[in-house]
């Protein structure tokens, strides 16, 4: 019975595919979510320590949170940590996470459109202001949803999308929203209008469109400043113009498409579906390639919430959740082990 | 001058007053005549001297003495003077001669003094010594009187030896004329006689009582011997009756003479082998007819065997010691010939084995001998499978499936049966200088460690490390094992089943893969509906693989790391087409298939090489049949598991090429989209649409 479970957590190390991984509000530790709908929270203050074990690698805990799927994306707020993916979006405190007793806080459900619809919520973000707290979530019904966290209501709808939507952002304070679709097409959205005001179709740009790898895009980001666009995916990934809509500098992997992208100080880290995170510059010259243990990346991200735990990971297609403390190495990697049932 | 003289002699005189005749020479001279004159003898004279005093006698000693002295020098007066004054003269010479006398008396008085002294001290000496010996002599009787005294008081009487009853019974039991209460209380003597002769009497009844009951036993077991006489006589009988009805039996073919032989011989079976015999043909009759067993082998080898007792080490020692010391002399062919020998006694079986038939529903039969192996401690199994005449199977890529070195590999989990169960053995070989005892399998069989739970044999895990002793022989190596009844019973149901389980499973795999040979993945009617009518991919060709070649493949490394692969799995390669597309799966059974899924290894040929490592969706494909398989099975049919997911992977190959993005849009596309998919991608990784939902006929993602 033992080897009998032993070797079902092994093939679902095996087959293991991290999609999200989130910072605590005190940067001590990380939470991981994966297509088995689970989350393992990992200690970085325990993995990182001089005598770390084999052991502190692994989760502190995990615990399972859709029966029917993966968790797609997590956000977080400085109290939340919020999950969306195949099932209603999940609120748990981090403070119940981190005391091993998770509970939900709150739920949200897109609203239905048939019986036969189960819309996937594939990116989520929260926008915060002295006045409101909005959540929107891009879904596979083709629409970004929004809603009031304070009150719990149902604020509205952005459609204009013809297929489901990757990724999402806030830019400009909340006044703008981009929207990145599988249809190709990245929509900046004017909130308060509640209606497109511009769309980018780099498919259609002979500078970034790779027909053989598709038209959809789901790497997406802004930088601070909101003057630069990152789009990417089938397309090759480029810097936008955000004033322009022009792309001004593209960033050549062949074959390979970005699902993920950040600006790190005057760079550009990004990766995608090859075992590799990339560093650029902004001009679009490769500086590095480090090579990393998922073979396809679906999550990187940085921990600015701790100065001494400020460290890279990288998270994909692998059991192993890759940990940078010099962003051009791996100095070592988490496991992502099943929780126990 | 001579008054001079007159005062001397008158001085002279006076000073010799207090001895009478002394008082003047006239005197002494009539003393000495009268003395004479009385008759004195010398004997008077002792007693005189002893009744005067000595002390004046030295007086008048020396009174004699001056007047000699002025008598001489009154003489030589005259003489100068007047020297014809011869009268004068005549006069104090006379004087003179009388107190000479008187001098000379006195020495002899003297010395007779002298002589009574010392005759006095010579008697108080002789005395002296008397009371001196006298004292010795009691002396030496009071200490011979204190040693008998001490004797006397060391003595130990022999009743101190004897356990008496305590005091307090021995007031209460004993009757009033021995016990004497009044007397004894106080007397502790007479207590203690009391007491004894109290003892005395329980040990005469006690002893009287013993001979009694002797006396009945000795009746009693004559009583049982004539009975056991008379018991004997019937043996003969009743066998000549049996042997009456042995006919009869037959004829009726009820066989119990040969059930009650076979049980006879079960007595000679080694205590392993007996408990594995008892308990299978216990749970034949119980539960399991279809189950047969038997003993075979030389029944007189064992009775014999039974008698001589064994005794290995020290012989082997010395048969070592021997060895080494003949070995300069003796050709290498003897030395050669001896090692063989020991490899035979190290591995002797015994003579008796258990023959274990478990038989199928389709008439193939398992075959199972049991063997012990005396000097190791532990059973082993050989295996034969007897195929029933209608199930002819050819299979090329599973032909080994059957072979009885391989069939039950993995009956338990990790359980080869390479290496001996019992711990002991490693260091007796080791001892012998043989090697470890998966080189002599083909010579003993193998012992698989359910044939020891099986026999109630139960050894120490391997995981559990032995620490050594300094000569590299563990303690726990010496102490024997012995078989349990109760091991074996908690074990044989499982183990029987597991076996029946082994055998249907491995008869259906073999016909699954003769099938799989021909290109057709024989997919039972219960499952057909799961999948969908058609399917364009096919199997094109089914072959065997080694693990070796499985190592050179760069995408199956994590799963060879994983340590889900091992050296002992059975691998196949199945290569399924559509069009120019190709797909490659590794399929990794395990000995015990279907009880532990088959692993399936992908990579596809498709205008580029694509693997779990370079494409998400092969991860996904390989996902659907190695993580999603217990919809493929039910527990009525798990043996339908691998055609199972051969036909799901077919249909995810489909499913696979139909969504995959052209090249390019110029050239027009080879393998159309045919199925029914709501959505081609879903999700972050754009997972594809591989699970088939078969009420709508339509595609989907697995969420």
């Amino acid at each position: 019975m033992h080897l009998k479970e032993s070797r079902q957590a092994c093939l679902y190390m095996l087959h293991n595919v991290v999609y999200d991984t989130k910072f605590s509000p005190c940067g001590k530790y990380l939470a991981a979510a994966n297509k088995f709908g689970d989350i393992a929270l990992f200690s970085l203050t325990a993995a990182l320590s001089p005598d770390a074990s084999d052991e502190s690698k692994c989760p502190i805990f995990s615990f399972h949170v859709y029966d029917q799927g993966g968790i797609y994306s997590l956000c977080s707020t400085d109290i939340f940590l919020i999950c969306a993916g195949e099932g209603d979006i999940q609120a748990y405190k981090w403070s119940d996470i981190i005391a091993k007793n998770p509970k939900v806080a709150w739920s949200l459900s897109i609203p239905k459109k048939g019986v036969f619809s189960h819309a996937e919520i594939n990116s989520c973000v929260i926008h915060q202001d002295s006045s409101s707290m909005v959540l929107y979530a891009g879904a596979g019904d083709h629409l970004v949803h929004s809603w009031d966290i304070e009150n719990g209501s149902y604020l509205n709808s952005f459609s204009g999308h013809t297929d489901y939507i990757h990724s999402i952002v806030t830019k400009d304070d909340g006044k703008n929203l981009i929207s990145a679709s599988e249809d190709g097409t990245a929509v900046i959205w004017d909130v308060r209008l509640k209606e497109a005001a511009q769309v980018v179709k780099p498919f259609e740009n002979e500078k970034c469109a790779r027909p053989h790898i598709g038209k959809w895009l789901k790497c997406l980001t802004v930088d601070e400043d909101n003057y630069w666009l990152l789009l990417g995916g089938g397309p090759t990934l480029a810097t936008w113009h955000l004033k322009t809509l022009t792309p001004t500098a593209t960033y050549e992997t062949p074959g390979v498409a970005q699902h993920v992208a950040l600006f790190h100080e005057d760079k550009i880290l990004s990766a995608g579906s090859s075992n590799h995170l990339n560093h650029w510059s902004i001009a679009g010259e490769h500086k590095m390639a480090v090579p990393v243990n998922p073979s396809s990346i679906f999550s990187i991200d940085i921990n600015h919430n701790s100065k001494s735990n400020k460290v890279l990971t990288v998270a994909g297609s692998s059991d192993k959740i890759d940990v940078c403390s010099n962003f051009g190495y791996t100095a070592f990697s988490l496991t992502f082990v099943p929780p126990l049932s | 001058m001579s008054k001079e003289v007159k005062d001397g002699k008158k001085r002279l005189l006076k000073a010799e007053t207090p001895v009478p005749g002394l008082t003047d020479s006239k005197k002494l001279r009539q003393e000495i005549i009268s003395k004479n004159q009385e008759g004195w003898t010398i004997a008077s004279e002792e007693d005189d001297a002893l009744l005067r005093d000595p002390l004046t006698d030295l007086q008048s000693f020396q009174a004699s003495c001056n007047f000699l002295k002025s008598a001489i020098r009154d003489i030589k007066n005259v003489k100068s003077s007047r020297p014809d004054a011869v009268g004068e003269i005549n006069s104090i010479r006379t004087d003179a001669t009388i107190h000479f006398i008187h001098m000379k008396k006195l020495n002899r008085l003297a010395h007779f003094r002298c002589r009574k002294v010392r005759e006095t001290t010579n008697e108080a000496k002789h005395k002296i010594d008397q009371c001196h010996l006298q004292l010795q002599n009691l002396l030496y009787e009071a200490m011979h009187l204190e040693k008998e005294i001490t004797k006397c008081m060391e003595f130990k009487s022999k009743d101190e030896e004897i356990e008496l009853v305590s005091v307090e019974e021995f007031y209460q039991d004993a009757p009033a004329t021995i016990t004497n209460e009044s007397v004894t209380k106080n007397d502790p003597h007479l207590q203690m006689l009391g007491r004894l002769e109290w003892e005395l009497e329980l040990r005469k009844n006690l002893a009287s009582k013993l001979t009694a009951t002797k006396k009945n036993k000795e009746q009693l077991s004559q009583e049982i011997q004539s009975k056991q006489d008379y018991l004997e006589t019937l043996q003969p009988k009743l066998s000549a009756i049996l042997q009456a009805t042995r006919p009869v039996q037959d004829y009726l073919s009820m066989p119990y003479n040969a059930i009650q032989e076979e049980h006879q011989m079960a007595q000679h079976l080694p205590q392993p082998l007996y408990v594995l015999y008892m308990q299978t043909s216990a749970f034949k009759d119980a539960c399991d007819k279809c189950l047969k067993v038997s003993i075979t082998g030389d029944v007189d080898a064992a009775k014999s065997l039974a008698t001589w007792n064994f005794e290995p080490d020290e012989e082997s020692d010395s048969d070592q010691e021997d060895l080494e010391k003949q070995e300069t002399k003796r050709h290498r062919r003897v030395s050669a010939e001896q090692s063989q020998e020991k490899k035979n006694k190290i591995f002797r079986k015994h003579p008796l084995s258990v023959n274990l038939t478990i038989s199928n529903e389709d008439g193939t039969e398992l075959e199972l001998t049991f063997c012990y192996l005396l000097e190791l401690n532990i059973i082993t199994v050989t295996v034969k499978v007897n195929l029933s005449e209608k199930g002819t199977l050819s299979s090329i890529t599973g032909g080994d499936l059957l072979s009885p070195d391989l069939i039950l590999d993995e009956l338990y989990p990790g359980d080869f049966g390479n290496d001996s169960p019992n711990p002991a053995n490693h260091y007796e070989l080791k001892k012998h200088g043989l090697l470890d005892l998966s080189t002599y399998i083909p010579l003993v069989g193998r012992p698989y460690l359910w044939c020891q739970l099986m026999g109630g044999l139960q050894f120490l895990k391997k995981e559990i490390s032995l620490a050594e002793d300094a000569d590299g022989f563990s303690n726990i190596a010496r102490i024997p094992v012995q078989a349990k009844h109760s091991i074996c019973a908690a074990n044989i149901q499982k183990t029987i089943s597991l076996l029946r389980q082994r055998i249907s499973s491995r008869l259906s795999l073999l016909q699954q893969l003769s099938s799989l040979e021909r290109g057709i993945i024989p997919v039972s009617v219960d499952f057909v509906k799961q999948f969908p009518a058609k399917i364009n991919a096919h199997l094109s060709t089914w072959s065997r693989c080694t693990w070796e070649d499985l190592q050179t493949l760069a995408h199956a490394k994590r799963f060879l790391k994983s340590g889900l692969i091992r050296s002992s799995s059975i691998i196949f390669q199945a290569v399924i087409d559509r069009g120019s597309a190709k797909m490659n799966a590794h399929v990794v059974l395990t000995a015990d298939y279907p009880q532990v899924p088959p692993l399936f290894i992908l990579d596809i040929v498709w205008q580029t090489q694509r693997t779990a490592l370079t494409d998400i969706f092969v991860m996904e494909m390989e996902e659907e049949v190695n993580l999603h398989y217990q919809e493929l099975s039910s527990s009525t049919q798990q043996n339908q598991l691998l055609p199972n997911q051969l036909q799901r992977l077919l249909m995810c190959f489909d499913v696979y090429l139909e969504t995959d993005t052209p090249a390019s849009t110029l050239v027009p596309v080879e393998i159309p989209k045919e199925k029914i998919m709501p959505r081609t991608s879903r999700g972050p990784a754009r997972s594809k649409p591989f699970k088939y939902l078969p009420e709508l006929g339509i595609f989907t993602q697995r969420y």
